[in-house]
């Protein structure tokens, strides 16, 4: 009984990602729009072009190989797996000891290798150019991330997210350390989901030549599997930095409904939040030239370092 | 060791980034390996000689995994790209291109191992770099203050080397065999003979093992980390749900098994339900490319022009990369020319310097080679006597 009362809120939170995850996106958009005085789309609106998308036929390029055809669902099951371990309202899920979270940041790296490979596919040069900024992008976004679990997870002790959740959550206080990882991993963030100033999602590939590039010779169900796995990606982020350095209303699974129900409502309030953040960010900025990303992503690169260093000096820190 | 070791890893991808001859990028790849090889072993030392029996045993099972994981995907890597030579003749990755229709089967399993080699899960690879991450992981309780600088920075090394890898095996994967084929010889090729094909599968096969029951081979390697350090790490085999636990189940698990099974479940569902309820319609039509395709294939992005914003980005202080571009003036015909000056430094500081030691001293040495008889004899004489002195003096 235990088990499928576990195994129910489990599958609750798979549900639960998909479907806000474009809903976030459509929210943040038209935060965005309302912000610079335009009325905007409504915010079911990406649900809406995901739907269109999926009734419209494929128009596959002449040498696509099978590759091609099969990444779409290589990337959102990765993406999706990966955001199902993420603890959004609830920590100690069933599956979430399965992977921790260096793990979850290698699924996303396996789902940006297949991405960035399908891109070279077809031999057009749009998708070499996106393919190869990607992994530039990605060659110094990772090793950051990387140095932000060490910070996290010497602090709490361990690399699982629901125990770095609870241990947060009971008081950790205030710590140079982890203020140096919150910034680092709000820029990886902004870096690993291609919003403004690395990558800008409203345009289209004259601009920017990143991810959008890398998905032009997409169409049809193929690109509404791609794009619902890029809104997975920004919800899964925005939770991630909601439970690490929010975990204020974060249930545990053993708990009794009531719990879970306000561990729902906090989660839905703190994305709610995070978003609306992210839209202000990104209208108060404009996009930076590609060549100086490395910089960008060098910065969170060392003060992941540092925070680290910091820990390894002295436990206190 | 450890600083070696990581400053080995970054440096040995990134010249393998750079090649453009798939075999010696290969090569340049295990410069790579054995980086993180060797900070396994590094970080096991350090542990032993501060008796700390459980993570010393922890970082040498990281460090043997690897080992194990290495032969695997390095061998069948360089099968595949055996396979795409005598194919085709070409060993450069700048002449192949579109493989992946004329020879699948070779295409697939170089494929598996660029996964396995990137460290992506649900493969080997990943599980002995988050077996080498959570030793770093203990080493804060290091009492030695030069470590504890040096450790956090040989952890980013490592991430950095790892990430990089991925790169470039992006790079070899996406160059050589996707996209059109950028001569006759690659787009003439056929598949390999099933032999050669078995031998890759079960190297495959193998690798896709060791990612998903990590436990056996943890379990396998533990009589040697005993010989070796004293202690072995607990038996994994044994956990529930073939989990791996190298310290305690708070502090970090992992299991290859459930995540494969949790990926192939959510993608089959996915491909499920957009069949059900999605448009089935294919259309094959020319490449959009933005709306002016062109059919050349020489438009296509190229090895060096993908490695140039990593080249950028690491070249210019670790290669001393310098881009010189001739630009002809205006209305003449000459075309324009762009090139790139590359030194190996660690070649040039380290290797040459020996190189052209031993090279001086042989053409010195060279005169002994045209001696009369009569010389020959004095110098044996002279180097009996030499000797002999050497020996009375030595004892």
């Amino acid at each position: 009984m235990v088990l499928i009362r576990d195994l129910a809120i489990q599958g609750l939170q798979m549900v639960l990602v998909l479907l806000l995850a474009p809903l976030l996106t459509g929210f943040v958009r038209k935060v965005k729009a309302r912000l610079v005085r335009r009325q905007g789309p409504p915010v079911i609106q990406p649900w809406r072009d995901l739907v269109r998308l999926t009734r419209k036929e494929v128009v596959l390029a002449d040498n696509a190989s099978w590759l091609f055809r099969a990444t779409p669902y290589l990337i959102f099951a990765t993406t999706w797996v990966a955001a199902a371990l993420v603890p959004t309202f609830a920590t100690g899920l069933t599956f979430s000891w399965s992977a921790d979270l260096i793990a979850i940041i290698a699924l996303l790296g396996s789902a940006r290798f297949f991405l960035a490979l399908a891109g070279m596919d077809i031999g057009t040069s749009f998708g070499g150019i996106g393919s190869s900024r990607e992994v530039m992008i990605a060659s110094l976004a990772e090793p950051a991330m990387i140095m932000i679990v060490f910070t996290l997870a010497l602090v709490a002790g361990s690399t699982q997210l629901s125990t770095i959740a609870a241990v947060f959550d009971s008081g950790v206080g205030l710590r140079v350390s982890l203020g140096l990882a919150l910034i680092a991993l709000v820029m990886v963030a902004i870096a690993e989901n291609g919003r403004v100033p690395i990558d800008n999602p409203a345009t289209h590939l004259e601009l920017t030549m990143v991810h959008e590039t890398t998905v032009l010779e997409y169409s049809g169900r193929h690109l509404a599997l791609i794009e619902l796995a890029s809104t997975l990606n920004l919800l899964l982020y925005l939770s991630l930095i909601a439970c690490l350095f929010a975990p204020l209303s974060l249930a545990s699974a053993d708990t009794g409904d009531r719990a879970l129900l306000a561990g729902l409502a906090g989660w839905l309030i703190k994305l709610a939040g995070l978003g609306a953040l992210l839209a202000l960010f990104e209208t108060s900025i404009a996009k930076m030239r590609v060549f100086r990303v490395p910089i960008f992503l060098g910065a969170s690169l060392m003060l992941g370092l540092l925070g680290t260093l910091f820990l390894f000096v002295t436990k206190s820190f | 060791m450890l600083a070696l070791g990581g400053v080995t890893a970054v440096m040995g991808i990134l010249y393998a980034m750079l090649q453009t001859d798939l075999k010696r990028l290969l090569a340049y790849s295990t410069v790579e390996n054995i980086g993180v090889i060797f900070v396994g072993l590094g970080l096991a030392l350090a542990f032993k000689t501060n008796a700390m029996p459980a993570a010393a045993a922890l970082a040498m099972t990281a460090a043997l995994f690897h080992v194990f994981n290495h032969s695997l995907f390095k061998s069948l890597l360089f099968f595949a790209a055996g396979a795409v030579l005598t194919a085709t003749g070409i060993r450069n990755l700048g002449e192949l291109g579109g493989l992946i229709h004329r020879m699948p089967q070779t295409a697939f399993v170089f494929l598996a191992g660029a996964v396995a080699i990137s460290a992506l899960p649900p493969l080997n690879g990943f599980v002995s770099e988050w077996l080498t991450f959570q030793a770093i992981l203990l080493s804060p309780d290091l009492p030695q203050w030069a470590l504890k600088i040096l450790v956090p920075g040989v952890g980013g090394l490592l991430a950095l080397a790892a990430a990089l890898a991925a790169a470039c095996f992006v790079r070899a994967f996406g160059i050589g065999f996707l996209g059109r084929p950028r001569s006759t010889a690659a787009a003439g090729a056929n598949e390999t003979d099933s032999f050669s094909l078995a031998a890759m599968l079960i190297l495959t096969g193998l690798c896709v093992f060791a990612g998903i029951l990590p436990g056996a081979v943890i379990d396998a390697v533990a009589p040697a980390v005993q010989t070796l350090i004293g202690a072995h790490m607990p038996t994994q085999i044994a956990t529930p749900w073939l989990f791996i636990v190298p310290v305690a189940e708070s502090r970090s698990s992992y299991n290859g098994l459930l995540v494969f099974i949790f990926i192939a479940l959510s993608a089959s569902f996915a491909v499920y339900a957009i069949h059900r309820f999605a448009s089935r319609a294919i259309r094959r039509g020319p490449a959009w490319d933005g709306g002016f395709p062109n059919a050349s294939p020489a438009t296509q992005y190229t090895a060096g022009s993908f490695a140039q914003p990593i080249r950028r980005v690491f070249g210019a202080t670790l290669f001393l990369a310098r881009e010189h571009v001739e630009m002809p003036a205006p209305g003449s015909l000459a075309p324009a020319r762009f090139h790139v000056d590359l030194h190996d430094l660690v070649w040039e500081t380290f290797y040459a310097p020996i190189a052209t030691g031993v090279g001086f001293i042989a053409d010195r040495l060279n005169r002994f080679q045209f001696l009369s008889i009569r010389q020959y004899l004095s110098l044996v004489f002279a180097a009996l006597v030499a000797l002999l002195l050497v020996l009375a003096i030595w004892s």
